[in-house]
């Protein structure tokens, strides 16, 4: 419990009501049944139990890397000398909507980054990511995404959700409804310190489909680390009685429950019951277990960059991104945020993108080590990007949002490396070569997994949905 | 920047826009003005006539798109405009001509013709007066820009300026002015003047009037009208109703057709037919060659009809009571008790409520404030249970409560307050306008569009939001059937005319109410007056300080005026003063907060200040008021259908009406006034009526099929919320009409449907399933046994505070609050008994009970028909791992030991009787027996290292039976209704 109280130390629930999210909005309720050894009614068997998809997947399992705010990605992964030359000129090409107050529009804004030519495919990157930069034969750099909303809100659903302006289940839900997950003692879709901005949880919400599929949150974006670890799940430790005394409890529920099923026939609607309590009890055995870092070497600790205290929280998401992928959890997301967004450089951006970038370089670039000395990397997408990214011109010194082009990346999981698609014109503002809207990118990953996003369909309120709504293009270049 | 403007965007921030066309007068568009623009006479309207005018013309254009006139075209058609000005980006006319989707077939532009069309839009689409591609503008096309953007102040309720823009008549009289216009000349019309400066809507009134400047085009139109003479609206505008597109067949779906009452069947177990309900059954069973299973055992049953009308299993008293009854009856003479018992309109109020929305506060949002007096209409709901009040009147009163009789300037009687606090049914929905960034038209369009879903969903079964944009693509709902509906209620929600929620509660309250509260308040409110002038005393000579070191810091001259400033009262100020006045404002102003953060030593005297102050503020008890929808009376402005669902692109005019396929076999919706001279229109009173015709095909089969699916698990139509064309057959129709047609003749007695359907020997079923009707029957549709359910969240959390005996049966009034406590779990505040009932609790979206949310508590949004049903691991963890079952196990242990002593078996069987309405088997008590001794050795460990100053032996003893209740209580069976 949080005794000692202070900024650094929130819990769930003030967290929740500090930032005016509900409980159920948070879809604590992770629906894990063990795949059952039922006699009758298919209807209660585990609703995440492993399933076949349309085709043979590539991949088999997500993990989002998500920057929260909007990473520039003129100063990350697409550098355009045209601004140099164009310094503090204004921009040529007419403005979209923006969030620039008319006085602080300022011209076309060079990188303050130098960018190098990295590893065999000599694909570019800034000195932002050094580490990163040394993981480019195994990156899809995709200059050219593009996206509906430029508010965070609307953004961030689209990319999580499909839909900008409805509530639709989160891509992490749609693909355990699709895939169920390969663990049945843990949660199939876990988010990893969410923001409860701009959306929160309808981020990770299953909307219309079962609560099982929805997304279980690990502590929130800002909790710190060692708040998380001490209870990663709501009431996932019993503060009341000794672990002897619950023994005792649970050996007399236990016969209790048998007996009473035993009178019932064996209603399978009992035998579910009976198994998510004790499902819930190996929960409580395995998840600690799967979140701690104790049985992790020096060395592998290093390699996240858990000893360096500025890059030591994204390092443990990371970690425990691999952990649960490991453990086969379908889809994991770590989002880099905080007591505010990481990545919504209005202003300074140089000196604002520098201190981010440090915490999440040496991070993820030893997930990516991490992942394919493992043999993992091959069935596992690693994905990487904010809601957009930001304006080659100036808003004072920083860069206002931008949808219209900006930069993701994809790693491993049936996707070429060492390749960058698409492009950006030469400021940078729009996506004009192999545009992929968001919505392809979604069909993409679908497809990766082992669907056609048009087939991976829910019927609710009389009509089908499905992730891509009517949209979505695979884009088969970046299919390995 | 001119031009320009500034919106509130969702994430809090200004947003600015440029208007596009500015951008690409100003030559910098993509294609700079190079030569003189295309116009559309000359070479727009040649390349439409040509390619799309022949289905996008004539009388019945297609998608109502008319591409004859530049005017037709920038209106558009039911997919909304096709063309932006400016931006042939994103006009929807380029992009189905590029993507080739337009005109469909062979037919094709040419580049030169595409250019030429985007070169047309990037420049303004602009056509000359005097074109032939023009059309006339008229009052119809200004009435609508009117009501968005100025009536709110020159209306029906302000006339600021003496001004009422409302109808042509009083736009040509004007205001204290002078004439708003002058008919044919533009620039001498004081209305065109205004707005084109950006004068009106007054930007600093635009916030608090929750209202936002006209676009350039409707800027544009209203030039255009008043140099067309400002013409009237013509003659034609009431268009004729189209006739709704009924493909062949959709008016002769079942649902859609008045219930026929059936013969009640024979069947061949005629015996096992308590009521017309067994023998519909029993023959669809038969023909399978099926039966119904055993009679459940007698305490299974009384459990199952206690948890199903009360909502709670029976005290002990009342199983000893049961089992005794010898009368043959005793299971009829049950419900019947039950159904008197005030517990029952509780229960069967929530789900009601639910099919409601009934929300406690304003919506999700952190800030949303307290609905103060929603908990009316809740209590308004429990007793029309209780007292079987006809489902048609119980309808009548929440549709139209205002409209039954007259309710202005009467006095205020317990009757008058029910009939107006029923209308609490349409407040239910989120309302965002109660703060004003989220006040503005589309908002408020999205509360009437929720009222209309609720309507939709929870009185005629039907998905009609999905006409909000366009014809429902599966159901013969169209889009004017739904503005039609929206129109209804816009005499008491009139989106231009909007009253936020505070300016809806009606100040209405029992003198002896209003009494009490007075008198409860008078001497907080004495309290707090005294406290806040010791806080400022406290704070002048503070004050003084902090002012003299902000004014050492600027120069001297400025020094003197504003000392000089800071000592003249205000209505005494010069014009130089108040220039100063509002320039050093942050000089000169301090706040409480100033002084605290400067001043250590004053922080330390006014936070014990501040905090008694706030603690009196929270006692305080609000005004007595009631939370109801009531007419504004006056004329209603007009209702749009809305392009896309759009509120800013408002397409024909629509009258209030109900959907046209449902009017086939009724009377007609019929708008009179309520009474003769009545300030209220009508318009729900009508609704209400046509809704509750005897044979009207929806109204009472929804309602019957929603109370089957709670008796039985699963409704007769299985989608509850969707009786349409993609809804569920009916699993057993002719029952599904009997039953329709048998509320209705028992005059919409709820209590005469529980009865039918609880004393039949359907209900009465065990739920063990036999392998044959397994095979035959898995789902039970056919309810060849009864369905195992889990208790709803509501049930769960009420049994256990019955169980514990921590209910506290407080009934009526405002809620019980709820708290965060210390393990960060949200409950309900506690009183000197124990925990209200669920439905008795603050009903807070945001952070509701926990133990509630984790049970499948619907989120209101608005409302919901059927509740989801999860079985999660994280249920097990919450129920096994809360703090608060485990103080309510000892609690439990603690009245059990009380009541039967904690001596072996005596207590084992309380717990057993109290959580699960059974004794236990021998085996259990045996094994409880022994289980019961590890655990006491267990805390007679645990307390010695704690050393306790409680007794030992006896405390180990409670607590280990502490155990056994949390565990009984943490068992399938004690969630399970049988």
């Amino acid at each position: 419990m949080n005794s000692n109280g202070g900024l650094q130390s929130v819990s769930r629930r003030q967290l929740l009501r500090q930032t005016g999210l509900g409980f159920a909005a948070l879809g604590l309720d992770v629906l894990l049944a063990e795949q059952a050894e039922l006699r009758a009614a298919p209807a209660v068997g585990s609703p995440i139990a492993p399933k076949r998809p349309h085709f043979a997947p590539k991949a088999k399992n997500v993990i989002f890397l998500f920057m929260h705010g909007g990473p520039s990605h003129l100063d990350t992964f697409d550098p355009k000398p045209r601004l140099e030359a164009d310094a503090g000129k204004p921009m040529p090409i007419k403005k979209e909507v923006s969030f620039t107050p008319p006085d602080e529009v300022g011209g076309l804004m060079p990188s303050p980054f130098e960018f190098s030519r990295y590893g065999e495919c000599g694909t570019p990157v800034s000195s932002l990511f050094p580490s990163l930069g040394a993981c480019v034969d195994d990156l899809c750099v995709v200059r050219s995404m593009v996206g509906d909303a430029v508010d965070h809100g609307g953004a961030m659903l689209q990319l999580h959700t499909g839909a900008f302006n409805f509530t639709r289940p989160s891509l992490g839900s749609w693909v355990l409804y699709g895939l169920g997950s390969e663990n049945q003692n843990l949660p199939g879709f876990i988010t990893i310190k969410p923001t409860l901005w701009h959306g929160g949880g309808k981020n990770w919400s299953s909307a219309f489909l079962p609560s099982s599929y929805q997304g279980t949150p690990i502590g929130y974006a800002p909790m710190n680390v060692d708040d998380v670890r001490k209870e990663p799940i709501e009431h996932l430790v019993n503060k009341n009685v000794t672990s002897d005394q619950q023994r005792y409890e649970l050996d007399m529920l236990q016969k209790i429950n048998r007996r009473h099923a035993a009178d019932k026939a064996h209603d399978p609607e009992l035998e579910a019951r009976m198994q998510s309590l004790e499902l819930a009890f190996r929960m409580q055995m395995e998840a600690p277990e799967a979140l701690a870092t104790n049985d992790e070497s020096e060395a592998t600790k290093k390699l996240y960059g858990i000893d360096d205290s500025a890059t030591s929280d994204f390092g443990w998401q990371c970690l425990m991104a691999r952990r649960l992928v490991e453990r086969g959890v379908r889809f994991v997301q770590c989002t880099h945020s905080g007591h505010e967004e990481k990545w919504d450089h209005h202003r300074q951006v140089a000196r604002r993108h520098y201190a981010s970038a440090k915490e999440i370089d040496r991070p993820i670039a030893g997930l990516i080590q991490d992942l394919k000395a493992r043999g993992l990397l091959q069935d596992t997408l690693v994905m990487w990007g904010g809601e957009f990214g930001r304006t080659p011109y100036a808003e004072s010194d920083g860069r206002d949002h931008n949808p219209y082009g900006y930069t993701m990346w994809l790693s491993g999981g049936g996707v070429k490396g060492g390749m960058i698609h698409g492009a950006t014109d030469e400021f940078g503002y729009h996506a004009v070569e192999n545009r992929m809207h968001i919505h392809d990118l979604h069909a993409t990953i679908l497809h990766l997994l082992g669907f056609d996003h048009e087939r991976l369909t829910y019927r609710f309120d009389g009509r089908d949905f499905r992730l891509t709504d009517v949209h979505g293009t695979v884009v088969s270049d970046i299919l390995a | 920047m001119p031009g320009s403007r500034l919106f509130w965007s969702a994430e809090g921030r200004f947003v600015v826009l440029v208007p596009a066309l500015l951008v690409s007068v100003l030559g910098r568009g993509p294609i700079a003005a190079a030569s003189t623009p295309p116009t559309f006479d000359e070479d727009i309207r040649p390349i439409l006539e040509a390619n799309c005018v022949s289905c996008h013309g004539g009388d019945a254009p297609q998608q109502g798109l008319d591409l004859r006139t530049s005017r037709a075209i920038l209106r558009g058609g039911s997919s909304g405009p096709a063309v932006e000005i400016g931006s042939s980006a994103n006009s929807a006319l380029v992009e189905r001509i590029v993507a080739g989707t337009m005109p469909p077939g062979d037919l094709s532009l040419t580049e030169s013709e595409i250019a030429l069309i985007r070169h047309w839009i990037d420049n303004g689409a602009a056509h000359e007066a005097g074109e032939l591609g023009a059309e006339l503008v008229t009052d119809r096309d200004v009435l609508p820009i009117f009501q968005a953007r100025c009536v709110v102040c020159h209306g029906k309720r302000e006339q600021r300026g003496g001004l009422d823009l409302r109808t042509r008549e009083a736009r040509l009289a004007g205001g204290d002015s002078g004439p708003a216009l002058v008919p044919g000349a533009p620039d001498a019309s004081l209305i065109i003047q205004k707005v084109e400066a950006g004068e009106m809507p007054p930007p600093d009134m635009q916030y608090d009037y929750a209202v936002r400047n006209p676009t350039d085009a409707e800027v544009a139109t209203l030039r255009e009208w008043v140099a067309a003479g400002a013409p009237p609206a013509p003659e034609e505008v009431a268009s004729p109703e189209p006739t709704p597109q009924l493909a062949e067949g959709d008016g002769d779906h079942w649902a859609f057709l008045p219930p026929q009452r059936p013969a009640v069947p024979k069947v061949t177990s005629q015996a096992m037919v308590s009521n017309a309900v067994d023998a519909f059954l029993l023959r669809k069973l038969e023909e399978r060659g099926l039966s119904y299973s055993e009679e459940a055992a007698p305490l299974t049953l009384l459990r199952r009809a206690y948890l199903h009308l009360t909502g709670m299993p029976p005290p002990p008293q009342e199983i000893e009571r049961y089992l005794q009854d010898d009368r043959d009856n005793r299971y009829q003479l049950l419900i019947e008790r039950l159904l008197d018992a005030p517990e029952y309109g509780e229960r069967w109020a929530r789900h009601w409520l639910d099919v409601a929305g009934h929300i406690d506060t304003e919506g999700f949002g952190e800030y949303a404030p307290r609905r103060q007096n929603a908990w009316r209409y809740r209590d308004y709901v429990i007793r029309a249970f209780n007292q079987d009040k006809p489902f048609d009147e119980f309808l009548t009163e929440q549709i139209a409560g205002d409209e039954l009789a007259p309710w202005k300037d009467q006095e205020a009687t317990p009757e008058l307050i029910e009939r107006l606090a029923a209308t609490g049914f349409l407040r239910t929905a989120p309302d965002p306008t109660w703060e004003i960034e989220f006040a503005f038209l589309d908002e408020r369009m999205n509360v009437i569009a929720d009222e209309v879903h609720i309507l939709g969903s929870g009185l005629l079964g039907l998905t009609v939001g999905c006409a909000r944009c366009h014809d429902h693509k599966f159901d013969p709902i169209t889009h004017r059937d739904y503005y039609s509906m929206g129109a209804i209620l816009q005499a008491a929600y009139d989106p231009y005319d909007w009253l936020q929620p505070k300016q809806r509660v009606l100040d209405i309250g029992l003198a002896s109410e209003k009494q009490e509260v007075d008198e409860f308040n008078a001497p907080l409110k004495s309290k707090i007056e005294r406290l806040e002038k010791s806080l400022e005393k406290e704070a002048a000579p503070y004050e003084q300080q902090l002012l003299d070191e902000r004014l050492a810091k600027l120069p001297e001259d400025v020094r003197e005026d504003l000392l000089r400033l800071s000592e003249t009262a205000e209505d005494e100020r010069t014009e130089v003063q108040r220039y100063l006045a509002k320039q050093f404002k942050q000089t000169l102003e301090i706040s409480t907060n100033d002084l605290k953060e400067r001043f250590e030593s004053f922080k330390t005297k006014a936070e014990p200040i501040q905090k008694q102050v706030k603690e009196a503020r929270d006692q305080l008890k609000p005004a007595p008021g009631v939370h109801g929808l009531v007419d504004m009376g006056g004329e209603p402005s007009t209702s749009y259908l809305l392009l896309r669902g759009d509120a800013f692109t408002p397409g024909q005019p629509v009258e209030p009406g109900v959907p046209a396929f449902l009017t086939t076999h009724l009377d007609p919706f019929e708008v009179v006034a309520p009474w003769p001279g009545a300030d209220s229109s009508g318009r729900r009173l009508a609704l209400a009526r046509w809704l509750t015709q005897p044979n009207h095909p929806l109204t009472a089969r929804v309602m019957v099929n929603r109370m089957w699916m709670r008796h039985f698990g699963r409704g007769l139509v299985a989608s509850p919320d969707n009786f349409g064309l993609t809804g569920e057959s009916p699993s057993h129709p002719e029952l599904l009409d009997w039953l329709a047609t048998e509320f209705v003749r028992s005059g919409w007695s709820m209590k005469h449907m529980h009865r039918l359907m609880m004393n039949s020997t359907a209900y009465r079923q065990d739920s063990r399933k036999d392998g044959e009707a397994m095979a035959t029957d898995p789902d039970n549709v056919l309810l060849s046994r009864m369905t195992m359910r889990r208790m709803d969240a509501e049930q769960l959390y009420d049994s256990i505070l019955m169980a514990t005996s921590r209910l506290d049966p407080t009934r009526f009034g405002p809620p019980s609050d709820l708290d965060l406590s210390d393990d960060g779990e949200y409950r309900a505040t506690g009183t000197a008994q124990g925990f209200r009932r669920s439905v008795y609790t603050l009903q807070q979206p945001r952070t509701p009970i926990s133990l509630l949310e984790a049970f499948d508590l619907p989120q209101l949004a608005p409302n919901c028909i059927v509740r989801n049903q999860s079985n999660v691991p994280t249920q097990a963890l919450h129920l096994m791992n809360s703090k608060w079952t485990w103080e309510l196990s000892r609690y439990m242990a603690g009245r059990i030991i009380d009541a039967a002593g904690n001596d072996s078996e005596e207590p084992v069987r309380e717990v057993f009787l109290r959580a699960l309405s059974r004794p236990p088997s021998r085996s259990e008590t045996s094994e409880s027996v022994a289980a019961l001794d590890e655990l006491r050795s267990s805390w007679v460990e645990r307390l010695m290292s704690d050393r306790r100053e409680a007794p030992i032996e006896a405390t180990a003893r409670w607590l280990a039976l502490a155990n056994l209740c949390h565990t009984v209580l943490n068992s399938a069976e004690f969630a399970f209704i049988d």
